[in-house]
């Protein structure tokens, strides 16, 4: 699995965080930090982090 | 400190006070913020996207009922249930299990009800060239997209907005004023949300109700009963009310640029994108709220554990620092800050964006050369404002 964020977009609020803590997180310096290659394991919790984005910045690969 | 003395006190708490006014312009001409009885006015948009997800600042909101001497009480009680009032680990439960009933996906499905529902308020409009906004389209509009949403009767939709619109109240700073009818207006609405619990629980469905009440059942312990009674509660107030309001404010802006609302009337696809300019220059949510964790200095200024911070989204809004003047629908803009920001984000953004970017371009198509008249009236312009009543006249014929 894939995952790409367009951080043209992304505005850091951190809800992909929320859903899924152990691929996202936002940094202290406020910016968001993530795995982009994740076990498969974590796919239902990444497409909920991509559903609830609120600017819709990220997208899920196989 | 030279900061600080250029910082205007303003008398936010007064109904009477407005944060479109030349007072407010000219305190965000001399400084990023206020002052004001609550804490801290933040009026510039650079100041407020950096502090909407500030790390040292939490969701403030939680110090409101206190701020206007409310302090307990049924209302008191709800508030401070509210998932906005949560932080944390409990913040995120909750969150995740309200975000299903908000997925894009979901909403891209119900876009065609949204316009038949636009289309049909319309055709029931009293007369052919006027008709009182608020009453006739923002606020059946409002309640049935939440009916629709949540699964309840369309029928129902005078019992949510009437009870919505009462517990809305709250948001202003009539607050102590109000609080009798908020809290009678408020255990109506638990009446209302406990008889669709008792109706899931006989009657479960494939619906987003059901998969909450199923949560809070024995066994599965993700959500507690009083979680899932202030929960639906909250759904279904803070998605009538924020929305009935924005269709409001949506109407006053381009009442006063005929100009776009032709352009729109023509080109539905600006929708999205008038609804973007709109929250930008003219939001409902006046303020987003921030209280500090810990003691820490932002350009010059010492921010002390407990402050509350009010962020002016329509002060940042319509910055002359970050924006150039005037209300342009095909402008390529900053992202405002209507929706709020961080983690508290609002959850009901997407429909909130996908009724309203329907709902638009079809009045500007079926209500040509729209004008307020006479005797509208107003909740104050604060906290959450918005039009109670709008008489409205247009090219007849609709």
């Amino acid at each position: 699995m894939k995952v790409i964020v367009d951080m043209d977009v992304c505005e850091s609020h951190g809800q992909c965080a929320i859903a899924a803590p152990e691929v996202f997180a936002i940094n202290d310096a406020g910016e968001l930090e993530y795995n982009a290659e994740p076990d498969s394991a974590m796919r239902e919790n990444v497409e909920e982090a991509a559903d609830v984005c609120p600017v819709q910045a990220i997208t899920v690969e196989d | 400190m030279q900061a600080v003395s250029r910082a205007h006190a303003l008398d936010v708490s007064s109904p009477a006070f407005s944060i479109t006014s030349p007072e407010v312009r000219a305190a965000r001409e001399s400084s990023w913020y206020a002052t004001t009885p609550y804490g801290i006015a933040i009026l510039r948009y650079d100041e407020m996207g950096r502090l909407l997800k500030h790390p040292k600042l939490r969701q403030g909101s939680v110090a409101w009922p206190a701020h206007n001497g409310v302090d307990e009480g049924p209302f008191a009680d709800w508030w401070a249930s509210w998932i906005l009032n949560q932080e944390g680990e409990e913040h995120h439960r909750l969150r995740r299990l309200m975000n299903p009933a908000f997925s894009p996906k979901l909403i891209g499905g119900l876009v065609p009800r949204f316009q038949a529902l636009g289309d049909e308020l319309i055709d029931g409009f009293a007369a052919p060239d006027r008709c009182e906004f608020v009453g006739e389209f923002a606020e059946p509009y409002a309640a049935r997209v939440i009916a629709i949403m949540l699964g309840l009767p369309e029928e129902e939709w005078p019992i949510i907005a009437e009870v919505s619109a009462t517990i809305g109240l709250a948001m202003g700073v009539t607050l102590r004023d109000d609080l009798p009818r908020i809290e009678a207006a408020l255990e109506r609405l638990y009446q209302y949300a406990d008889a669709l619990i008792a109706d899931r629980r006989a009657t479960p469905r494939e619906d987003f109700v059901t998969a909450l009440v199923n949560a809070s059942c024995d066994g599965d312990g993700r959500l507690s009963a009083a979680e899932l009674r202030d929960g639906l509660v909250l759904l279904i107030f803070g998605g009538f009310d924020t929305t009935r309001n924005q269709l409001g404010l949506a109407i006053q802006t381009f009442s006063e640029h005929p100009d776009q609302w032709a352009l729109l009337a023509g080109r539905p696809d600006l929708g999205k994108a008038a609804v973007e300019e709109v929250m930008r220059v003219n939001p409902t949510v006046r303020w987003v709220t921030r209280e500090v964790l810990e003691d820490f200095e932002f350009q010059g200024l010492t921010l002390t554990a407990g402050t509350t911070l009010h962020l002016y989204s329509e002060s940042a809004g319509t910055d002359p620092r970050a924006f150039t003047a005037g209300f342009d629908i095909t402008a390529d803009r900053k992202p405002h800050f209507g929706f709020g920001g961080g983690a508290h984000h609002c959850l009901g953004h997407f429909v909130a964006r996908s009724d309203m970017s329907e709902a638009l371009p079809l009045l500007a198509r079926r209500l040509p050369e729209i004008r307020v008249l006479p005797d509208s009236s107003w909740l104050p312009d604060s906290g959450n404002t918005g039009a109670i009543t709008l008489p409205v006249g247009f090219a007849p014929g609709h």
